[in-house]
């Protein structure tokens, strides 16, 4: 597995600082670039975690209609066309017609109707399931969620519903009535008051019954605390008004209707002949009610609908993704993502690159690839108890220049807090990683047609400063430096990329993976960017890291790198046998 | 940073479009077969552009667009079916920035742009992908499926996973470019 680098968001905790990488736990603060976002207004980088997710519309994944939110409720957030899944395996049902009559003679008929004979049914084209199998059928083979619908709304399960639902009609509306009063006047800016005005009645009522009901939850309930006062008279009285639910049907009369249960059950365990004519929980746990156990019962189903989501900034509400209203667009209105705003780092481990120079390609060509795959595992992994080289690609995406400095977090630093550290103390620290102590800049991005006469300029217009000392003015590229004996240093700068080398001294005990925190700072000018200025921007980028202008902006985040797994030390002699 | 993929240079045509085709793949009827340049035809693919539309004069059996590859042992095959007791092939349509892993079966209709399907996949008959869909390694995709936009596609039959990532198209159009760019002939 090639080294990767991931993203830390501070929104799990209380600090910036991340956790130490070895606690499993810390992947849950660490994300691949590509799936932060980033609020300017903050200026913080968020995840999908912490983001705040609203629908901005809904559609059917198969026949990809554009559902008007009005009536997904009423179509209860399934597709209310020709679109069903396969009971058997989740599979998009098709409508086939029957067999056209034979005429005897052994010959294909050609069929006269377009649409082919009556009676059809819905075929799943991957298990070949069949609803005439479970007795449905169809007369004509469009607007089959209509022919289907007085079925469904037969069925004892969605009576029910109906019927809770008009028990609760009032409570809810009510309810709703409350909150929206208590919550309207939620100017202060905590997250949670404004991610609850958004809230709709449904969620309002539960929280408000969780509230009222368990003691100790209001506490937690930001509803309940912005509007104290005002909302606890109704809940009051709410409880007092609401009536007793009855049931349309009695439990133990419910086996007799189809629902699954009781002796009916076991009637149909002991006729068993095949393991298939059970259908197993994945097929009927979506169900709303305890269902027949048999799979003849499965029925198809509607297929639900997916949504379109925007997402906004947990703290200030800023939109950071709003997509384009067309359910099939791949395009956004607003779209801030942290790939815009945070240099994208790419770790190499050169000696893992080693097999991949055209001389191991040469040598290897001809081979079977399972020879090329072997000498690769033994090359690419690191062992304990060495020293080796790695490489971190640095890539500006701002129309600016940036000075970079990056530091690793000491992770083995004693910790005499946390009590839990101690186990960990006794380890030694099992990897010892150098990185450039100076700070280096990275050219501005550009399009793509700016570059193609600065290909071969080595410095792209940027002069070798004092500052980065000899790693400075290694010759270029990195065939040239792995020669040498200098590693540390940034080691080549190319357009908007620039790539530092590190170095990691693994212990003889060493094992786990070689992964550390690194804190990356860049600073850049925060004053607007104007296109002119950003031009002649390459030329005086020497000079604004070494006056550092007033208007210069730092930001910093936290990485986690992850160069791979380390080879304990018996595991080398026993590759060495084969 | 960028470890080039080398090639045998005998092994491969480059067209003046920039697009790359190997000598050991199978291209049949390439009179119907449209590349949009910068493609990638790996060895071994086979490519069947002689399943035409019955009917005189010129038809475009399949056509895909830039940046695109077809791994090695592909089969790309234009869907068929019987309409209306007529027996006949409809066109497969692929747009830019599509991958095709190695040893995948595909018979879709329409491809969308920025699609990545995985290695060992079969894609069944007249099946529509959408934008930045992704379809994951031994991935068996039903005739008829609709792939929406944005979608992962796990397991068989390929079900809907999750969302993907809204930068999906910036991700995938930088791979498919960086891919053409490292993939570099060697001299033997």
């Amino acid at each position: 597995m090639p080294p990767t680098v991931d993203y830390h968001c501070p929104c799990l905790s209380r600090t910036t600082v991340p956790p130490p990488p070895h606690l499993p736990s810390s992947s849950h603060s660490f994300h691949a670039l590509h799936t932060l976002f980033f609020c300017e207004e903050c200026d913080a980088v968020r995840c999908n975690r912490c983001v705040s997710v609203e629908v901005s519309g809904y559609y059917c994944p198969n026949c990809l209609f554009e559902v008007p939110s009005a009536s997904v409720r009423a179509e209860k957030n399934r597709c209310a066309r020709n679109c069903f899944m396969c009971p058997n395996c989740r599979n998009t049902l098709s409508v086939v017609p029957s067999d056209p009559p034979d005429p005897g003679d052994g010959r294909l008929t050609i069929p006269i109707s377009t649409i082919g004979e009556p009676p059809f049914f819905l075929y799943c084209n991957h298990c070949r399931w069949d609803s005439a199998e479970v007795g449905i059928t169809f007369e004509k083979p469009t607007g089959l969620a209509a022919q289907l619908q007085k079925f469904e709304d037969s069925a004892p399960d969605s009576l029910e519903f109906e019927r809770l639902k008009e028990h609760f009609e009032p409570v809810i509306r009510a309810s709703s009535l409350s909150s929206s009063t208590s919550t309207a006047p939620a100017a202060h800016p905590s997250s949670a008051a404004h991610s609850h005005r958004r809230t709709n009645s449904i969620t309002a009522a539960a929280s408000a019954a969780l509230a009222r009901d368990i003691p100790g939850v209001s506490k937690y309930n930001p509803l309940a605390r912005s509007g104290r006062g005002g909302s606890s008279k109704d809940k009051t009285a709410n409880r007092d008004e609401m009536p007793e639910y009855r049931s349309r049907l009695d439990i133990s009369s419910a086996s007799s209707l189809g629902t699954g249960g009781g002796d009916a059950d076991v009637d149909s365990m002991r006729h068993l002949e095949n393991v298939s004519e059970v259908a197993n929980l994945e097929q009927r746990w979506v169900n709303s009610w305890a269902t027949s156990l048999q799979t003849a019962d499965l029925k198809p189903l509607r297929i639900p609908l997916h949504s379109k989501r925007s997402k906004r900034c947990p703290a200030c509400a800023h939109i950071l993704i709003k997509p384009e209203q067309k359910a099939q667009s791949v395009r956004y209105k607003i779209k801030l993502v942290a790939a815009n705003y945070l240099p994208a780092i790419t770790a190499a481990l050169p000696h893992q690159q080693e097999a991949a120079n055209p001389d191991a390609v040469k040598r290897t060509l001809g081979k079977s690839t399972t020879v090329a795959a072997d000498d690769d595992r033994a090359t690419a992994g690191m062992h304990a108890g060495k020293t080796y080289p790695f490489h971190l690609a640095l890539t500006n995406p701002l129309y600016d220049p940036i000075q970079v400095r990056l530091t690793v977090q000491r992770v083995h630093a004693p910790a005499p807090a946390s009590g839990r550290a101690s186990p960990e103390k006794a380890r030694r620290p099992p990897f010892a990683v150098s990185l450039p102590s100076a700070s280096f800049p990275i050219a501005a991005f550009a399009e793509a047609w700016e570059y193609e006469d600065d290909e071969d300029d080595d410095m792209f217009g940027l002069d070798d400063d004092d500052e980065f000392g000899i790693a400075g003015r290694v010759a270029g590229r990195e065939k040239d430096t792995r020669g040498k004996i200098k590693t540390v240093g940034v080691l080549e700068k190319k357009a908007n990329v620039t790539v530092v080398g590190g170095e990691v001294v693994i212990g003889k005990e060493a094992r786990g993976n070689v992964k550390f925190n690194m804190l990356v700072s860049y600073t850049y000018r925060s004053d607007d960017p104007t296109p002119s200025e950003s031009n002649d921007a390459e030329g005086t980028v020497s000079k604004a890291a070494a006056s550092k202008p007033p208007e210069t902006k730092t930001f910093a985040f936290y990485t986690v790198v992850d160069l791979g797994p380390i080879i304990p030390r018996e595991e080398p002699r026993v590759e060495s046998d084969f | 940073m960028d470890a080039p993929i080398f090639y045998s240079k005998t092994e491969f045509i480059e067209t003046d479009t920039g697009n790359k085709v190997s000598r050991r793949a199978t291209i049949s009827g390439p009179q119907n077969i449209i590349l949009g340049g910068k493609t990638i035809i790996s060895s071994g693919a086979i490519i069947r552009g002689d399943l035409r539309r019955t009917g005189a004069g010129h038809a475009v059996v399949i056509s895909l667009g830039r940046y695109c590859v077809v791994g090695e042992g592909c089969v790309m095959r234009p869907p068929y079916k019987t309409y209306r007791g007529n027996f006949n092939y409809y066109p497969m349509k692929v747009g830019d920035h599509v991958h095709i892993g190695a040893n995948s079966v595909v018979e879709a209709a329409t491809i969308g742009n920025h699609v990545e399907i995985g290695k060992n996949c079969v894609i069944g008959k007249f099946t529509i992908i959408k934008d930045c869909a992704r379809v994951a390694d031994n991935t068996i995709v039903p005739p008829n499926t609709v792939i929406p936009a944005l979608a992962l596609f796990v397991g068989s039959p390929g079900r809907f996973v999750e969302d993907l990532p809204e930068s999906t198209q910036e991700i995938v159009e930088t791979q498919t470019k960086r891919y053409y760019t490292r993939f570099q002939p060697l001299d033997r």
